[in-house]
């Protein structure tokens, strides 16, 4: 299909107005206060470029953004939290829906600056792993049994 | 870590295609990696086709999608049944590793034995409304002997004299909720990676990764240690990259090579003196079904007609508890952690079989991915949110064999090399949904007994235990293979990894693959030796 710099079917998805409410629906799918906009912006930008690529894809896209522009009776960015969530929860399982949430399940959480917000420290650089690094370092338990005493009871 | 010291890397001989003198395994990982160290070591000349690649420890990475990306089996696959993962996951019904070393490069190590009712749970359970059980052909005292041997060969914490890894973040919670509930056979191991030096590899760092291959090699898995001392024999011919796509047989109905494709696209023939096949359990059943012929119409040893059926995964499932203090579940061994009450045989909980409570942890992108699959909203980012206040554990149990859980040949797909893709068909059975509620509710307690403020409960993951698609029966009508892993209507056909389990029990496979993998070897070398094969 032949697209042009300047034709509508070309530029909606990528416009700054689409990336914009894309980004609002990621931040109502999967709604973490401490987050700044970055991730989101990030994951939806995947999202779209990939789309670029998928005539059906940015179709579904193009069209979920003006359905979810519509269905909670007023523009998504001027709903509150509460009938932003309405909206996706009245969508859920559609075809848009889905290509969205799972893109966004594998893009948000697959980012550096996202681990360090939930505090996932993921692989040590040096190789060394955690032994030093705090593997047992929970103090708030005891420490349990590490070998089975009475395993002779249980191992046949 | 200098290229001296990565064990994976290592070349091997090259015999030639038209040398039917040796033995052809299809598939490297425990099963097929242990088959051909046991039979190199004995003289026996081995051709290893591996459909992946040769990766080692310096091409590994410590980043869970791309070293998914990079180690799992992605070709095609497509899915039916009640199971949730149909829904989930429909074209991933399996995580196991397409490369040099198979699935037991992303292993975790849990290495508990079976039971000796495992063997015999016909008799052990009785009649089970639509389940297919059946006694194995060899009891626990007959495998006895061959655990010792693959224990010490994996180093086994816990055996040998081998001290058992510390207790990490994760086991902490875990360990202290199990003793307060009561439980009592509370543990680090039996785990098949190193707590202190052995066998020329590290001991582990707890660098926790594991699901991404062991970039440490602290970790027994065939590419470390199977492989590399094969080939030291001078009698191991590995190719990586050789997809086999057909077993061929003589006039007589015996196996007499395969044919492969190798990553170029082009088409090879290996002749053999035998076939060996450990490609996992639905690979497996489908390269049988693959090689169906006017001699074997409905597949290669299939005159049971219990080629693919009888497909097994497992109970599976996982609790996550999230509490007020951090854990970082991540930190260290992934798995080091059993409790095993609950594996005994008990039907006043409710169920036949037993299941084990072990550790798991991933990291943040496979907890989005895997902990509440298509869950969105607050309710899944608050689960996100406690990550780092998070401990996991596996819950791991025997599932009911049943006839019409099964791999087919998809009619309608084909995968990269024009073959019918797999079809994995499964119910679950009334035993494994009242086993995995207990286990969730046993699991639950475990947590709330420490304090958990939430608990979620989690559905399988993508199975990574794959069995009895080709299993092992006294009789030949019940099963694809006798007491030796060889197939009942083709004598120098065998099976060689957990496709030939008869029945699941509650362990994790990898332990009691490499055992049969060693007796089998013995039965192979024997045969030869009186001039059978």
């Amino acid at each position: 299909m032949a697209t042009t710099e300047t034709g509508t079917a070309a530029t909606t998805l990528t416009s700054q107005a689409s990336l914009a409410l894309l980004k609002d629906v990621a931040r109502a799918m999967f709604p973490h206060p401490s987050f700044p906009d970055a991730p989101y912006e990030h994951a939806v930008g995947t999202i779209v470029a990939a789309a670029e690529a998928d005539l059906r894809v940015r179709a579904q896209l193009e069209q979920g953004l003006r359905d979810v522009d519509v269905v909670g009776g007023a523009p998504f960015a001027d709903l509150d939290d509460a009938a932003r969530l309405d909206v996706l929860r009245s969508i859920e399982g559609t075809a848009f829906f889905e290509h969205v949430r799972t893109r966004l399940v594998t893009g948000l959480y697959d980012q550096a600056p996202v681990w360090d917000l939930l505090g996932y420290q993921g692989p040590c650089p040096d190789g060394n792993g955690y032994l030093e690094r705090g593997f047992d370092d929970l103090d708030w338990l005891p420490d349990p049994q590490i070998e089975d005493p009475a395993r002779e009871e249980i191992v046949r | 870590m200098s290229a001296t010291e990565i064990r994976g890397r290592f070349d091997t001989a090259s015999f030639d295609e038209d040398d039917s003198d040796v033995v052809v395994i299809v598939g490297s990982g425990p099963g097929g990696g242990t088959l051909a160290h046991e039979l190199c070591e004995r003289g026996i000349r081995c051709v290893v086709l591996e459909a992946g690649p040769h990766l080692t420890a310096e091409d590994y990475v410590q980043d869970e999608w791309e070293a998914f990306n990079q180690m799992a089996w992605l070709d095609p696959r497509t899915t039916s049944g009640s199971f949730r993962l149909a829904k989930d996951f429909p074209n991933l019904p399996a995580w196991t590793v397409k490369a040099v070393g198979g699935t037991a490069t992303h292993w975790a190590g849990a290495t508990p034995r079976f039971k000796a009712h495992e063997f015999k749970t016909a008799s052990t359970y009785g009649e089970v409304d639509g389940a297919s059980l059946l006694d194995w052909p060899i009891s626990l005292e007959d495998l006895e002997p061959y655990y010792d041997r693959a224990e010490e060969k994996m180093g086994v914490t816990h055996k040998g004299g081998r001290p058992p890894l510390p207790a990490n973040n994760n086991f902490k919670v875990m360990g202290n909720g199990a003793a307060e509930l009561g439980y009592r056979h509370i543990a680090t191991g039996p785990y098949a990676t190193n707590s202190v030096p052995f066998d020329g590899r590290p001991a582990t760092v707890q660098d926790g990764f594991n699901f991404q291959g062991d970039k440490q090699e602290s970790k027994w898995s065939p590419l470390v240690s199977e492989l590399p001392k094969a080939a030291l024999t001078g009698n191991l011919d590995l190719r990586a990259s050789s997809h086999v796509c057909q077993i061929t047989h003589d006039a007589r109905g015996r196996a007499d090579g395969v044919l492969y494709v190798d990553e170029d696209g082009a088409l090879h023939r290996q002749k053999a003196r035998a076939v060996c096949v450990a490609g996992n359990a639905i690979e497996t059943a489908r390269l049988l079904l693959l090689s169906d012929s006017p001699l074997f119409p409905d597949g290669l040893a299939n005159s049971s007609g219990q080629v693919g059926r009888n497909y097994m995964r497992h109970l599976t499932a996982s609790v996550y508890g999230s509490f007020d203090k951090e854990v970082h579940m991540y930190r260290g061994e992934t798995m080091a952690g059993v409790v095993a009450d609950e594996s005994r045989h008990d039907t006043d909980r409710g169920f036949a079989g037993g299941y084990y409570m072990q550790l798991i942890s991933l990291g943040v992108p496979f907890m989005a991915a895997f902990v509440d699959p298509g869950g969105w909203g607050p309710d899944f980012t608050r689960i996100m949110d406690d990550y780092a206040s998070t401990a996991g554990m596996w819950l791991v149990g025997e599932d009911m064999p049943q006839s019409t859980n099964r791999v087919t040949l998809d009619g309608g797909m084909t995968d990269a090399h024009g073959l019918p893709v797999p079809h994995v068909h499964f119910d679950d059975h009334q035993n494994d949904l009242a086993m995995r509620e207990h286990a969730w509710t046993q699991g639950t307690k475990v947590y709330e007994a420490v304090g958990a403020k939430n608990v979620k409960r989690t559905p399988p993951y993508p199975s990574t235990h794959n069995i009895g698609t080709c299993r092992m029966s006294a009789r030949p009508e019940d099963g694809v293979v006798n007491e030796w892993g060889q197939a009942h209507d083709v004598p120098n056909l065998f099976v060689s990894d957990g496709s030939q389990f008869t029945t699941g029990a509650a362990a994790n496979p990898t332990l009691t693959i490499v055992a049969l993998g060693i007796r089998q070897a013995e039965h192979i070398a024997s045969e030869i030796g009186r001039g059978a094969l």
